[in-house]
């Protein structure tokens, strides 16, 4: 048994003698900042990141660094509040606080920071920021399969090209975005192969592991090299794995700091065996066409296609569900809606009629914000779905 | 196993049940206190002495919000799943259930067999709950089980649109200030819990409708959700009793 355990990673402890993927990205942090400190120091431009609609391609491409802002602290809640309104999410006040109480190392070095008109509440919000910050804004169409905005969101980008050459003073050649998509291809591939191993019958690792094996800066060479080992170095996952309910978990994203529903599900008998979000396989999916003639189109239409709720229709979105219900053997959905999220809490009318009428399998919405208060609550209702999960297995 | 018991550690009483062959033999309820694992373990022991059951003989299985802390039970299982299950062996076609108890509310869809199809809860504070009644009781003067009756007096029910129990309070302070009939203000409290609860259900109710937990005890409390959610709602037998029932059918399935 002793040797089945130290093979399992689903059961090991960070800061065993080895350093396991997971262990290494616990401390994730520090390893960006260390990076983006010598980036800096050499020269290197930091161009901060709202959203996964922010082509990384085009930053890497300029010699900059991409890094993600997104706030997942429900410490820098309150401080936002002073400016922004009660009812906004969580993760825009939170991203906010940080910008006002500037302990967010990221944020304070970052010569550029790039935003997009998604929802409401962030394109507002960026307005704020921009006041004291250097931020430029994607005009993001938000219409799906559209000839018209896919070719406004190609202009769009080409302006951001342009607004990267001047400011950073480079020239953005086809190869570099080429080479940058390459770089991209290959962290989305390895990035895609853990979170696959999740089909197994008894997967080797959990939803949090899983979530917690990504960087907020792209393309650290260290992290790839963890990336390959989190794949080929792995062993089974110890038998409890293949007992524990199966859950798809969709919605809004999880940054560092705001993992407390998928802990909640993975402490109540459930494990996270897939993630349709933006801090999960929603902007995996795609790749770059790197043998295009025009880079520059084919990455615009790779972030064109990704689904967020803010895009309407959000087919996509739907379609990407099925698949993934379907690959990882989804027993049932839990989708996860920040407080004051319009978008994905309206869309989470259709998620449930795709889970309940086609799919079959029990559905869970769960609304909140970042402060525990209602921990209890949400444990509650997530074991009365599993109850419901295994009381379906049996035989009546 | 011929013996089985379910233990519902609620946020203010505790209720068990226990039954022989499937069938009740015995049951006992007791508020909950400060010490709840003592007052659970308290009660516990009474309904199997006065059952005259050896404490081996049962197998047990816990639920309500304090359901972690009963010792002696084999298994924990949520109200929700309890709920559903005891309210299926009363009414097998019951295809709603409305549970209001002491600090929460919910509704639940069943499917055939008392499994639950879906709920809904009310997630972050006493709104609409037990608590709430006993608050608006208290602030009337009158005892709990009386609230139902005054608000049948009522000829004009006043307009409440808080249900969190501090805005509430509020509200009812002002209402008596204006002169507002302590009557109205009872039959308009009725009104906005069973508001809240329609709320809650989305407009999805399915009959037949069966309504349990503590609050389902409150004379007029039935008539004012029927009319909230527009279509009858039947009280459960005991409805206090239903989730220590469901938790009670639930142990003697333990393999």
């Amino acid at each position: 048994m002793d040797n089945l355990k130290s093979d399992c990673q689903c059961c090991r402890q960070d800061g065993e003698a080895e350093l396991s993927p997971a262990a290494w990205f616990a401390r994730m942090i520090p390893h960006c900042l260390d990076y983006a400190t010598a980036a800096k120091t050499q020269g290197r431009p930091i161009v901060g990141m709202m959203c996964e609609y922010t082509p990384r391609e085009l930053i890497l491409a300029a010699g900059g660094i991409p890094v993600c802002l997104c706030g997942g602290s429900a410490k820098t809640v309150e401080p936002a509040e002073r400016d922004l309104p009660n009812n906004l999410c969580p993760l825009i006040k939170s991203t906010y606080g940080y910008h006002v109480l500037k302990t967010n190392p990221f944020l304070e070095m970052a010569d550029l920071i790039v935003a997009e008109t998604t929802c409401d509440g962030k394109k507002k919000m960026c307005e704020l920021m921009a006041q004291t910050r250097p931020l430029h804004v994607l005009a993001l169409p938000q219409r799906e399969n559209d000839a018209d905005a896919r070719e406004s969101w190609y202009r769009e980008l080409g302006k951001l090209k342009a607004v990267l050459e001047e400011r950073f003073n480079v020239m953005i050649t086809d190869e570099a975005l080429r080479d940058a998509s390459r770089v991209m291809n290959r962290e989305r591939a390895l990035r895609r192969e853990i979170a696959g191993l999740m089909k197994a019958d008894c997967p080797p690792y959990t939803g949090r592991q899983v979530l917690q094996m990504k960087s907020s800066i792209s393309g650290l060479p260290d992290d790839f090299a963890q990336y390959e080992r989190a794949v080929e170095q792995v062993g089974p996952g110890c038998p409890s794995q293949a007992s524990k309910v199966r859950v798809l978990l969709t919605g809004v994203p999880l940054p560092s700091g705001a993992e407390r529903v998928l802990e909640l599900i993975e402490e109540h008998g459930g494990l996270v065996v897939c993630q349709e979000n933006c801090t999960g396989l929603r902007p995996l999916m795609d790749d770059v066409d790197v043998d295009h003639p025009d880079p520059l189109r084919t990455i615009a239409d790779k972030y064109y296609h990704l689904p967020c709720s803010v895009m309407t229709p959000n087919a996509r979105r739907m379609e990407l569900l099925r698949q993934l219900a379907a690959e990882y053997r989804a027993e049932c959905i839990v989708e996860l809606v920040w407080q004051a999220c319009i978008t994905y809490d309206v869309e989470a009318y259709f998620v449930r009629k795709l889970a309940e009428e086609e799919l079959r399998i029990p559905y869970l919405r769960i609304q909140t914000d970042y402060s525990p208060a209602d921990s209890a609550r949400i444990a509650v209702r997530i074991q009365a779905l599993f109850e419901t999960v295994e009381g379906r297995k049996m035989p009546s | 196993m011929t013996f089985s018991a379910g233990i519902d550690a609620g946020s203010r009483t505790i209720k068990v049940v226990l039954l022989r062959a499937g069938e009740v033999m015995a049951r006992g309820i007791a508020d909950q206190g400060i010490t709840q694992e003592a007052e659970i373990e308290r009660l516990y022991a009474c309904v199997l002495e006065e059952a005259e059951v050896e404490r081996g003989a049962v197998r047990a299985v816990a639920t309500g919000y304090a359901r972690n802390l009963v010792r002696g039970a084999e298994k924990t299982v949520t109200e929700i799943t309890c709920h559903a299950r005891g309210v299926a062996r009363l009414a097998p076609g019951a295809r709603t259930v409305i549970e209001i108890g002491g600090q929460d509310s919910k509704v639940l869809w069943l499917e055939a067999g008392g499994l639950v199809r879906d709920f809904a809860m009310n997630d972050r504070c006493a709104a609409g709950s037990g608590r709430f009644l006993e608050t608006v009781a208290m602030r009337l003067s009158v005892p709990l089980p009386e609230l139902g009756a005054l608000a049948a007096k009522s000829t004009a029910p006043a307009v409440i649109n808080s249900t969190c129990v501090v805005f509430a309070e509020t509200e009812i302070i002002g209402l008596l200030a204006a002169g507002t009939s302590p009557a109205d203000i009872a039959a308009g409290i009725l009104g906005s819990l069973a508001r809240r609860v329609a709320v809650l259900a989305g407009g999805q109710i399915v009959p037949p409708v069966y309504f349990t937990g503590g609050v389902a005890l409150a004379p007029g409390m039935d008539d004012a959700l029927a009319e909230a959610i527009g279509c009858p709602v039947v009280v459960a037998p005991d409805p206090q009793y239903t989730g220590a029932l469901g938790a009670a059918l639930l142990a003697g399935e333990l393999a």
